[in-house]
């Protein structure tokens, strides 16, 4: 009887961010208006997707001076409740985000990147130790997830051939050395003229994406895109260039 | 028959106790199926696999020296004297020893020893039920549990998503059973006394002496302390704590938030100097300590085992824990076999009202606050015609309550059912009357995600303006002495039900300075939640009528 009803009256369906219901978007209109109020003040640099203050160039001053092998995008700045969000999911392991946090990077393909269509997404791998202790790897499940809604394959094309350290509060510098040639296509594979979506959950310096970037061009793929949840904002430029 | 993550230590514990040969089920398993086909095998005598899983398994005899012990023989009961009524997961047991005494040995060996000499027991976090249903054995839940791959035991591993906060639980994380050992030693009556620094009033001490007798007389195994908003429970909950105290239980003052522990244990440690108090919560500089008293949030309570006599659950004019089935599965199993509970609240949920009706609860009232002054009833505004909200002018109705608090010098607090209802309304009175109250502005909105929230009830709280508009999910602690109560919109009964109208209700006339609150109920239709919300108040006044309670 109550089966019935359920199915009669169906209850509204709750956002998966914060409980409240929701209407036929994936999140509520709260939700979605906190995770998307950057766009007021911020636009990111055309290549690494950094974010930059409106109104400053289409280029970072890091792009300007080495532009990178890729093109990357982010569904925000990594703060406030994105940032709360990938907290919850990566490290504490609510798996349940995976698929509306996947919807995020999907509204990024539509509204950023023009409704671009790669050909393969793959998702930038973890460690096996860090693997083991966390359970699984949030890139995958992003990738996986957003790959199911898009209709699109998804391939753990890359290993990681070298453990690097946690890379929190490192140099750029020292980052990039850490992790060059940290990863290789699995295999032989050859990936000639094919088109890549690269998938992780933050994008800090670009070193890791880099890395995998690069090991994915020298396998033949025609342009790697990058995709993650959460980037880092440039407020000035920094002194040092 | 058994579990094992590491057989050989199973062959040197059956080679002493002069067993031949030993059956393993092979491959190995992640413990979520190992328990499951272990439970299946001991209830049934054969096993099935759950529903979807497919694996070629296989029985292999055979015989294995036995090796010398990973750790040193006295490591066993050492780690078990430590800990004592518990469920914790092995990091959790690790930082449980780690909090007395260093551990040296492989302690997953050492409680698996343990566990052959039938000490302690273990089972995954998450498993599945005699169904083959997944179910999460740390909070008893099975309604957020998510199947994935699983890079820490590389299968398809349930984890379940309901006791997240408190760390992962997970198909392949074994979950260590340690039951209490503690017996009754009774301690003396005179350290078991509470020292309150005022006296309980007539209504508090009838109570006190119903709670005490619940404990001394043991009958029954649930009791529900039905307080009016501001009445005082926390205090006629000490009746009970005392009794069981002076008889050598173990007892747990559970709250729902982190800052009510907190306080609670400058309270309690003020009125048991003698005796040991010792506070757990998320971020407490000790989680696994003993003491004589202990108080943690419901969420801690998650981590016991059968360990208390007495089991106090004080909502603290929260939202109704008793609500939650995962707290109440925590605080029943934090309870011994045959241990009490005394649920403290103003709100009982739905389920408990209806067992008080059927006699099959036992309940003790205080029905009256300490000024001694009844609880102010709501009184209902239902307009006929017009005295829409929200469009056009303010309904006259409304005007008059204003008008009323005004008067009276009290400030106003006005609920609504939404979020988007607080800047609405907030709009459409400043639109109507600019400024025709004190304070500029005169009405301001407030709600939890509110960005400048502590600044808006800061003003409120100085008096620096009239009326605080605001949703029911505002936390509790904002109390204001002399304040009016006018709920808008009070028909919609999704979110105005019966407990949130009586907690909303028993915002008022709570000072001793201004006992005589007023609060209205303004909607279309009188709702069934409105009826018995003002039911029970004016139950609440009868009874304190009737037994002299009020002045
Ligand atoms: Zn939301
Ligand atoms: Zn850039
Ligand atoms: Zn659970
Ligand atoms: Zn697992």
């Amino acid at each position: 009887m109550k089966g019935i009803f359920s199915w009669l009256f169906p209850s509204p369906p709750s956002c998966p961010f914060c409980g409240r219901s929701r209407g036929n978007f994936f999140c509520c209109d709260c939700c979605w208006e906190e995770l998307s109020s950057w766009r007021r003040d911020l636009h990111p640099c055309s290549l690494c997707g950094r974010l930059l203050p409106l109104g400053e160039g289409k280029l970072c001053p890091f792009c300007e001076k080495a532009p990178p092998p890729f093109i990357a995008r982010a569904a925000g700045p990594y703060r406030g409740l994105l940032k709360e969000l990938i907290w919850e999911f990566k490290y504490r392991g609510r798996r349940s985000l995976a698929f509306p946090l996947s919807q995020l990077l999907g509204q990024v393909l539509f509204r950023d990147l023009k409704g671009y269509r790669p050909d393969l997404l793959v998702p930038v791998p973890l460690s096996s130790q860090r693997l083991k202790v966390r359970s699984f790897n949030q890139a995958e499940l992003l990738a996986s997830s957003l790959a199911l809604s898009l209709g699109l394959p998804v391939e753990p094309l890359l290993l990681r051939v070298k453990d690097t350290p946690p890379l929190v509060d490192l140099s750029p510098r020292t980052r990039k050395q850490l992790v060059q040639g940290a990863f290789r296509v699995e295999g032989k594979r050859r990936l000639e003229g094919r088109k890549i979506l690269l998938i992780d959950d933050v994008f800090t310096t670009g070193a890791t994406v880099g890395a995998c970037a690069e090991a994915l061009l020298l396998s033949g793929a025609a342009e790697v895109i990058v995709l993650t949840l959460a980037t880092g904002i440039i407020n000035s430029p920094p002194s040092f260039l | 028959m058994g579990l094992t993550h590491n057989p050989g230590l199973d062959w040197t514990f059956w080679k002493r106790r002069g067993k031949r040969e030993m059956l393993l089920l092979f491959p190995a398993l992640p413990l979520s199926l190992a328990y499951f086909i272990f439970q299946e095998l001991k209830d049934k005598g054969e096993f099935s696999l759950p529903p979807g899983v497919k694996l070629p398994l296989e029985w292999r005899g055979g015989q294995q020296a036995a090796a010398p012990l990973p750790f040193s023989p006295l490591e066993p009961s050492q780690v078990r004297r430590q800990i004592s009524g518990r469920i914790l997961f092995l990091e959790e047991v690790q930082k449980a020893l780690m909090e007395s005494r260093a551990v040296g040995a492989p302690l997953e060996d050492v409680l698996h020893w343990l566990y052959l000499q039938g000490e302690i027991d273990f089972r995954p976090g998450v498993g599945y039920d005699s169904q083959g249903r997944p179910i999460c054995y740390r909070c008893g839940q099975n309604s957020s549990i998510v199947l994935g791959e699983c890079g820490a035991c590389g299968f398809v591993c349930p984890s379940c998503e309901s006791c997240l906060s408190l760390g992962p639980s997970r198909g392949c994380r074994p979950l260590y059973i340690f039951p209490a050992l503690e017996g009754l030693t009774p301690r003396e009556e005179e350290l078991c006394l509470p020292q309150l620094n005022f006296a309980l009033t007539p209504a508090q001490e009838d109570a006190y002496g119903e709670a005490k007798e619940f404990v001394s007389q043991g009958k029954e195994g649930e009791c529900l302390l039905w307080a009016a908003c501001g009445a005082g429970k926390t205090e006629v909950a000490y009746g009970a704590i005392a009794e069981a105290l002076k008889q050598g239980k173990k007892v747990l003052y559970a709250c729902p938030r982190r800052e009510v522990v907190k306080e609670m244990e400058g309270r309690m440690a003020s009125a048991w100097p003698g005796l040991k108090v010792v506070a757990l919560y998320g971020g407490s500089p000790q989680k696994f300590r003993e003491g004589d008293l202990i108080l943690a949030t419901a969420h801690q309570a998650l981590r016991f085992y059968q360990k208390f006599h007495l089991v106090v659950l004080d909502e603290a004019d929260a939202f109704p824990l008793s609500a939650d089935p995962m707290l109440h599965y925590a605080l029943r199993r934090a309870r011994k076999p045959g241990g009490q509970i005394l649920w403290l609240t103003a709100t009982p949920s739905e389920e408990m009202r209806h067992m008080v009706r059927r006699n099959s609860l036992k309940v003790i009232y205080l029905p009256a606050r300490p000024h001694g002054h009844p609880l102010p009833v709501p009184e209902f505004i239902i307009p006929f015609w017009g005295g829409r909200l929200g469009e056009g002018s303010i309904p006259s109705a409304v005007l008059r309550c204003l008008k009323e608090a005004e008067l009276a010098g009290a400030q106003v607090m006005i609920f609504v059912p939404s979020v988007a209802q607080v800047s609405c309304m907030e709009r459409w009175f400043l639109a109507q009357i600019p400024s025709g109250f004190w304070g500029n502005p005169w009405v301001r909105g407030c709600h939890a995600g509110h960005p400048d929230r502590e600044e808006v009830i800061g003003a409120f709280r100085e008096r620096r303006f009239f009326a605080l508009i605001t949703t029911t999910l505002l936390e509790r602690g904002v109390t204001i002495p002399h304040v009016y109560i006018l709920v808008l919109f009070a028909h919609e009964e999704k979110i105005f039900d019966t407990n949130t109208l009586v907690q909303i209700a028993g915002r008022a006339g709570r000072h001793r300075d201004y006992p005589q609150g007023k609060v209205w109920f303004y909607g279309y239709k009188v709702t069934p939640s409105m009826a018995e919300a003002q039911g029970q108040i004016r139950e609440f006044n009868r009874l304190a009528r009737q037994r002299g309670y009020l002045k």
